[in-house]
């Protein structure tokens, strides 16, 4: 099969995958106790049994789960991803505000990450055993090992209120200012660092694996120099490895997201969904799962692509 | 001496106070509890169930079970829950068959009727916040006298001694247990000068801002060099108040808002025919005056000539032929809209039909002040007040609206009549709570008003809003013609303070950050990027205490913190096991260890603001009371051994 008839394939495929996911979300969202009316009635004790009945009636969460979803999902068809509940604002409007601001920290973390992985796993896997090597191993488990909530937290104490390097709260700017971007360092690298630490890891590895092939013994002894041989030969294959790695921790940088959003004020889609969730608002909380699944899947794609252009003899079935 | 001062003896130490989150917690790990156990056998198993957000209520919960543990009488278990299942958990009817102890909050109003029909009303079954199916027919009619009569309208001597039997019936059965008044602390930089807080969050910013019939008005001084003086008439004009919320304004419209943060934030550019001091006290604000011009002795069955008859369905909600989403302002006192096919129901059509019929329990009668502007020059009649009423209808508010209104009809331009369904002695308070709308926007959908669909509240209060952006911040700034400052504050006919009062509030601008992470508030008001914050857990509160450069001031609101007892179940029936669980309750110890001292101990049911109307005599209730809530083992103990003894149990208690 060609590359290009693999990616349609794959491409057409997405959707019955987020039939799935969108089903499996609101049956699991809906299987959740309480819905937006039962929250608006816990803040009003006048509200009684009936009457609770009645509102649920007006919001049209009175029928069986299955003809809800139903309802849903043809209206999805139409482009209407429905409204939040408790606004009545179009969901489609709400994530659309939100989803340029969650894709900047994305990115940021993700550029921190690869930025700061590539050049380190590849010293750290051709200086193996020295003290930079040792470093950035223990940087590398730190990294992994520390949840990002807590890091930011102790970024927000040492460089917001002991330096006094950034603001707590984002700017008011549009997020191409300058302001903006700078106050994404610390969010994007809060976010990146896991990311950056698993690339770090898998890239030493498979690179120092690389290193030890009679390839490169044997361009070493045609006298290539080392700076060619490690990044002409060794990190292309290498790189394969890294690349599967980033495809899934880029979900990461999603699900990390929704943390790392409340701790620094964030206005994104992870503190949307979290928000989402609490008040039960399944046409909000679908949507931004199926958001992630897009770039779940996209991120796969792109990586069996990328494969692909890295390693030419890979062939998809 | 009071026992819980006593240091010796059985009384729970700071160490074990602390300590009981985990060991309880450890403890419940090991299984749950089998609610059919089939016989009654002491140690007892009790689960307690909690919801875990709430740092503070899960370590009070965890002390007060090991108190329990500690008489070695109760097997505890503790069920933390997130807040939303917990609440869907607790809200059904059949939880009360469960035989479990739930331990939320509650938040009232200045009216104490708010502090006992909602845990005890049989109406409240299955509902916040009778979670122990509690059907007490005649403490129904005790709390209904209450409130409701042409008896207690005309005498509130009378009301307040009828709640004083509701306190004092209410400790004798013991179907729950309260065990804190709940408190609010805000903490404020100190450019932040004559900041006084409200009993209640979504009225502060409000209130605080500028209450002239409690003479606060708070002002931004960024070269206070050190000042802290509060006396308002040290203040400036201008700057901007930068406030943190811990919560998203999700609206801003006001019968569409159930919440104190878009409550709280609409305060700002709406206004009500009245407003309220921090006592309760009812002051006209856009009406010049009001009346009381006729009270009825009438109930709920006297509309029923005017009634139509409507289906239900199973779940009792109305089936209106052909029309949709019908107030229901009545429905029969007799008719079971759950049980019965079809219920009596008086609509706002019928209402009005009742009214010029001359039926009604109260009529009162508000003149508007003339040349009230809305923010887009629009001017305030009795039209706007009608329409607005309209609006209510079927909205997310209607519940609590339409428990007291019947009818809302303008007499002429300025003067507007306002009738209630009953004699209500509540209906001063009740009856003008509208946020009055432009009669454009009283013409728009649900959740019509909204800056994201560009249709921006316009209200007439003293700030204009400005932008808005979701979860991040809002801003509103001073309005240019704000009614009260063009007619002096003399045109408030009630107002007897000092002349050179400010006819309106003195900062330009209002920043609300929207910041939900408590620790990251408190980070952005130490960097000094916001001025002034609530909800800080209590353990921060002493830093600020002890730092110069901050206030914190702290208000006892309308709630309290409670556990509720299945009254129902066995032998949980047994009011001698419900009075015996409540003096093992530490209130005082729990407010010193747990809250760091940021709270109250609640020995009555009703807390300071409300206390006015609900209480003759509130030291003679608190000093009768008190006896009755002590932190006391050894009566605890001997409740306890009678209960085993004269229902036969079986003890393995040594």
């Amino acid at each position: 099969m060609t590359l290009r008839r693999y990616v349609l394939r794959r491409i057409l495929l997405i959707v019955p995958v987020l039939v799935g996911v969108s089903m499996l979300t609101f049956a699991l969202v809906s299987l959740t106790p309480g819905d937006p009316v039962s929250r608006m009635v816990a803040q009003n004790p006048s509200v009684t049994a009936a009457e609770e009945a009645q509102l649920r009636a007006q919001y049209g969460l009175d029928g069986p789960v299955w003809q809800q979803y139903l309802t849903w999902l043809g209206n999805v068809a139409t482009g209407d991803f429905g409204v939040v509940y408790g606004t009545d604002r179009p969901v489609s409007a709400v994530v659309g505000r939100r989803l340029p601001e969650t894709v900047a920290l994305g990115v940021f973390g993700w550029l921190f990450a690869v930025g700061i992985a590539i050049p380190t796993g590849i010293y750290a896997a051709v200086r193996k055993g020295s003290v930079g090597d040792t470093v950035s191993r223990v940087f590398a488990l730190s990294g992994v090992s520390i949840p990002n909530f807590w890091l930011g937290l102790v970024f927000v104490l040492v460089f917001v209120l002991w330096a006094g390097w950034w603001d707590v709260r984002p700017p008011r700017e549009p997020l191409t200012h300058p302001e903006t971007l700078w106050h994404l360092v610390l969010p994007g690298v809060t976010i990146g660092t896991a990311t950056c630490a698993s690339i770090m890891r898998v890239l030493r590895t498979s690179m120092a694996e690389e290193l030890n092939e009679e390839y490169v013994t044997a361009a070493r002894a045609k006298g290539l120099p080392e700076r060619q041989i490690v990044w002409k030969h060794a990190l292309r294959n290498a790189l394969s490895a890294v690349v599967t790695v980033v495809a899934t921790l880029t979900a990461g940088i999603v699900a990390g997201a929704v943390v790392v959003e409340v701790v620094f004020s964030w206005p994104g889609l992870g503190r949307e969904l979290v928000e989402a969730i609490h008040g039960h608002e399944i046409n909000l909380v679908v949507a931004i799962t199926l958001l992630t699944a897009v770039t779940v899947v996209v991120c796969n794609l792109l990586a069996d692509i990328i494969y692909a252009v890295l390693d030419p003899r890979i062939r998809y079935d | 001496m009071n026992p819980e001062n006593d240091r010796s003896g059985d009384r729970p130490t700071r160490r074990q106070l602390l300590g009981a989150t985990g060991s309880v917690l450890l403890s419940s790990a090991a299984g749950c509890l089998d609610d059919d156990s089939g016989a009654i056998s002491f140690p007892l198993s009790v689960r307690l169930e909690v919801d875990a957000d709430n740092t503070d209520r899960l370590a009070w919960t965890a002390a007060i079970a090991q108190v329990m543990e500690q008489t070695g009488y109760f097997d505890v278990e503790i069920e933390q829950y997130e807040l939303d299942d917990f609440l869907e958990r607790i809200f059904q009817p059949k939880y009360a068959t469960k035989g479990n102890v739930p331990f939320l909050s509650i938040s009232g109003t200045f009216n104490p009727e708010s502090y006992c029909d909602p845990l005890h009303g049989t109406e409240n079954q299955g509902q916040c916040c009778n979670l122990n199916g509690l059907g007490y027919d005649e403490l129904d009619a005790m709390i209904d006298r209450a409130r409701f009569g042409t008896e207690v309208v005309d005498d509130p001597a009378l009301r307040a001694r009828r709640y004083d039997e509701i306190w004092r019936e209410l400790a004798e059965f013991r179907g729950s247990s309260v065990i804190t008044y709940i408190t609010e602390e805000y903490v404020r930089n100190t450019d932040v000068r004559g900041f006084s807080p409200y009993p209640f969050v979504e009225g502060t910013l409000e209130y605080a801002l500028y209450s002239p019939a409690d003479r606060v008005l708070t002002w931004i001084d960024r070269n206070a060099d050190g000042a802290t003086g509060d006396e308002w008439s040290a203040h400036r004009s201008g700057g901007t108040l930068r406030y943190g919320m811990d919560a998203n304004v999700e609206s801003f419209d006001p019968p569409y808002s159930t919440d104190i943060y878009s409550t709280s934030v609409q305060s700002l550019l709406f206004e009500s025919l009245t407003t309220l001091d921090a006592e309760g006290n009812v002051f006209p604000w856009l009406a010049r005056g009001y009346e009381l011009v006729d009270v009825q002795d009438v109930d709920r069955r006297a509309y029923e000539p005017y009634m139509r008859p409507v289906p239900t369905d199973d779940e009792g909600v109305l089936e209106f032929d052909g029309e949709a989403d019908v107030q229901a302002i009545v429905v029969h006192p007799d008719d079971d809209r759950i049980a019965d096919e079809e219920v009596r129901v008086l609509t706002p059509a019928d209402a009005a039909d009742a009214v010029e019929a001359g039926v009604y329990g109260m009529q009162y009668r508000y003149e508007l002040h003339e040349g009230v502007t809305f923010h887009n020059g629009e001017e305030l009649t009795a039209d706007h007040v009608v329409a607005t009423a309209k609006r209510y209808e079927n909205s997310d508010v209607a519940a609590q609206t339409f428990d007291s209104v019947l009818h809302v009809e303008a007499v002429d331009e300025y003067v507007v009549d306002i009738y209630a369904q009953v004699p209500d002695a509540e209906a001063e308070r009740e009856l003008p709570s509208f946020r009055i709308h432009t009669l454009e926007q009283a013409e728009l959908p649900p959740n019509g008003i909204d800056p994201l669909q560009d249709t921006p509240p316009i209200g007439t209060g003293p700030y204009e809003f400005e932008t808005f952006a979701d979860e991040r911040y809002f801003r509103a700034r001073k309005t240019d013609d704000y009614w009260l400052e063009r007619k002096g504050i003399d045109a408030l006919e009630w107002y007897d303070g000092p002349e050179s009062f400010p006819a309106g509030p003195v900062i330009d601008e209002i920043d609300v950050e929207i910041i939900s992470s408590d620790s990251t508030r408190s980070a952005a008001l130490q960097n000094d990027e916001i001025d002034l914050t609530f909800g800080l857990v209590s353990s921060t509160l002493e830093e600020y205490e002890d730092d110069d450069g901050y206030v914190v001031d702290s208000i006892q609101g309308g709630g309290y913190q409670f556990f509720q007892y299945p009254v129902t179940v066995e032998p949980w029936d047994d009011a001698r096991l419900r009075r015996a669980v409540n003096h093992l309750v530490p209130r005082a110890r729990i407010v010193e260890e747990v809250l760091d001292g940021w709270g109250e101990p609640a020995w009555t049911m009703l807390p300071k603001i409300a206390r006015e109307t609900g209480t003759a005599d509130y030291e003679a209730l608190e000093a009768d009371l008190r006896e009755k809530n002590a932190f006391d083992t050894a009566a605890a103990i001997e409740l306890i051994e009678t209960v085993i003894d004269d229902r036969g149990y079986d003890s393995n208690v040594q």
